[in-house]
């Protein structure tokens, strides 16, 4: 499956989601199948271009950071920060499961250590890790719709995801919420191993974006700091470029 | 009847079975007080090594930071409590720590970088001068770091080295700069040994946009020999709810422990070992008893009382015991001083070696203390004084009749 950079984020939120498993019948589990394939083709691309800024809001601070974001395939994509001007230049990249990370301040290239994973992103509330289990999570969880119906005036459909036995996942557990017509992402929340509710990720502000209509914001809440959050405007997105391989290699990392 | 003149005569009499006894007490003594002496050494030493390379008497945080070191538990005014403490019978001064990653050429690793004023902070521990190569930070030099003895092999670095740090700064940026290995520290603890990062406190304060305050307070007592407890409390009590406060006994509860247990440790191989003796001094004092049974009778006979007998068995004990004891405080004080100044090298067994989080040096250094030497020449006494408990009162109830017909 292809992924798109911008969607990045909600693409390993949403792709455990996104595969097929069983329901009760036969026929149950055609739907599933169906639907998520068809949420899953909101995003597939063989390569994307974005920019997005990305907010966030903690009890100490509150920043805004504005980045460009190329990907190609599901193994490689590059962020480079644009504003503000203290961190222009810094770029993650990641390559076939490796993070690094470029600092055009002492003109370094760091590789993340696997110590360094559960660490937030550039002061987000996502994880290191957020960014590079992405591509597994496909295989890794077995869905079924939960609810299906009308719920704060909307028509939607609920999947609840649970990783397989032996994924290496942090989560106990996945509720997705997708609109009933057009298949669009809605809420999503994670749960720990102990089943308690982690944090939320709600899909806002649909937009056509790339030729498309999807959700141009999303917003990350933890469970248990309510009153922070980070959320991603995606301001433009292009989809299918032509992106040369060599992006993605640490030489292209100190570009400014 | 003069009692000591005669057990003086009757040690006399037979030479080599004395001699035999006196070397065996004097040897488990000297053995004893050797041993107590490198006990006491290690406890002194591990003492040291926790309270004045790092921990100091009392530290200092927000409650829960300990727990959860997040950077923005700072202790506000933490520079006006520190010279107030300064005012008032302690050494002080303030620690900040902060998280992230170090990189060198090779390899990363997560680090604890620890703020120290480089002032204050020597008159309180003695890190500045447990440096293993290189030297210790200067103020002139902004670049420049100490760091741990494992975390120079896990970066895989050396004197003159850099190292570039990432983390993040308290209003939320990206913390990054690069800096120097001005010096490698030997073993400490654990923590500093595979993660610690010493800097001064100017610049990690502007490396993660800290600044005012303090995660950490340490004091040292100018006098260190009154009731740390006692002082502890008072401390306590004076700075209010707001603040923890506590004593490196109560930080290292382990280490405290095993100091505590070190005294228990030499008094039972002290009753072991002297089990052994006093079956040696039995041995020889029965035997001379049965040797002289008809003596005693005819002592006994012409008016000698049972306890003049009985004195006189103790008297005999006694002697023999004090030779001993004599030879042991010289023996044993001359061996302990001299593993005292030159240690007893561990380093074939271990390189080195860590024990509840505290790095100990693999040289193991005795104390020639008071306890070490009094403590096994008085139990000496008392294990000989009981082991002769059995000839004694043999001698004592001795029939005057059948024992001048007894042989």
């Amino acid at each position: 499956m292809f992924k798109l950079l911008p969607y990045y984020f909600s693409l390993f939120f949403l792709l455990p989601g996104l595969f097929p498993v069983h329901a009760e019948t036969a026929q149950g589990a055609d739907r599933v199948k169906a639907l998520l394939n068809e949420v899953d083709d909101l995003w597939r691309g063989q390569s994307s271009y974005a920019v997005t800024t990305m907010h966030v809001k903690t009890d100490h601070y509150e920043r805004t950071m504005k980045m460009e974001g190329w990907s190609k395939g599901k193994e490689k994509t590059l962020f480079r920060i644009m504003q503000p001007l203290r961190e222009k230049g810094t770029s993650t990249l990641k390559s076939d499961n490796h993070i690094y990370t470029y600092l055009p301040k002492t003109d370094r290239t760091i590789k993340l250590t696997s110590g360094m994973m559960m660490g937030s992103w550039m002061g987000s509330h996502l994880t290191n890790d957020d960014l590079v289990k992405e591509a597994r999570l496909e295989e890794d969880y077995t869905a079924e719709i939960s609810f299906e119906g009308v719920r704060d005036g909307q028509k939607i459909i609920e999947f609840t995801l649970i990783p397989k036995l032996d994924a290496a996942v942090v989560w106990g557990k996945l509720a997705l919420t997708i609109l009933a017509d057009s298949h669009i992402p809605v809420v999503e929340y994670y749960y720990d191993e102990d089943m308690v509710l982690a944090r939320t990720i709600r899909f806002s502000d649909i937009q056509l974006l790339g030729g498309r209509e999807r959700p141009a914001v999303l917003t990350v809440v933890p469970a248990d700091k309510p009153e922070e959050y980070t959320r991603f405007v995606y301001e433009t997105l292009s989809l299918n470029v032509e992106l040369k391989d060599s992006l993605f290699s640490l030489s292209s990392l100190k570009k400014r | 009847m003069n009692i000591f003149t005669l057990a003086l005569r009757n040690v006399y009499r037979n030479r080599h079975r004395s001699l035999v006894t006196t070397l065996a007490m004097a040897f488990a003594c000297t053995m004893m007080i050797v041993f107590a002496a490198l006990m006491d050494g290690f406890a002194i030493g591990s003492e040291r090594n926790v309270v004045s390379m790092n921990t100091g008497d009392i530290q200092i945080h927000l409650p829960g930071y300990r727990d959860d070191p997040d950077i923005y538990s700072l202790i506000d005014n933490a520079d006006k409590l520190v010279a107030q403490f300064r005012a008032d019978a302690f050494y002080a001064t303030e620690r900040l720590f902060a998280f992230g990653l170090m990189a060198s050429d090779q390899s990363s690793s997560g680090v604890q970088l620890r703020g120290v004023d480089l002032d204050y902070e020597p008159t309180v521990t003695d890190i500045d001068q447990h440096i293993m190569t290189g030297e210790w930070l200067s103020a002139d030099d902004q670049q420049g770091v100490v760091i741990g003895k494992k975390l120079s092999k896990l970066l895989d670095v050396g004197l003159g080295d850099e190292l570039v740090f990432v983390g993040q700064t308290a209003d939320g940026y990206m913390a990054n700069d690069s800096f120097q290995i001005k010096g490698i520290l030997k073993s400490v603890s654990a923590t500093i040994d595979n993660a610690g990062v010493f800097m001064s406190n100017a610049m990690l304060r502007e490396l993660i946009t800290l600044p005012e305050g303090a995660h950490e307070l340490v004091l040292m007592r100018t006098d260190r020999t009154g009731d740390l407890s006692l002082m502890t409390e008072q401390l306590k009590t004076s700075l209010g709810e707001d603040l923890e406060v506590m004593n490196w006994q109560q930080l290292m509860p382990i280490i405290n422990r095993f100091l505590e247990t070190a005294h228990i440790q030499t008094l039972i191989m002290m009753i072991f070992t002297y089990i052994a003796v006093a079956s040696v001094v039995l041995n020889a004092m029965l035997m001379s008893v049965f040797e002289r049974i008809h003596e005693f009778g005819i002592m006994k006979a012409i008016g000698v009382k049972p306890k003049q007998l009985v004195v006189l068995i103790y008297a005999e004990m006694l002697i023999q015991t004090f030779l001993a004891v004599l030879i042991a405080l010289l023996a044993g004080s001359a061996l302990s001083w001299y593993l005292q100044e030159h240690g007893l090298d561990m380093s074939s067994l271990a390189d080195e070696i860590s024990f509840a989080g505290i790095a100990f040096d693999p040289i193991w250094h005795a104390e020639l203390t008071a306890n070490a030497v009094l403590m096994p020449t008085l139990f000496l006494f008392v294990i000989a004084g009981i082991a002769v408990i059995y000839p004694a009162i043999k001698v004592a109830v001795i029939q005057p009749v059948d024992a001048i017909h007894h042989q």
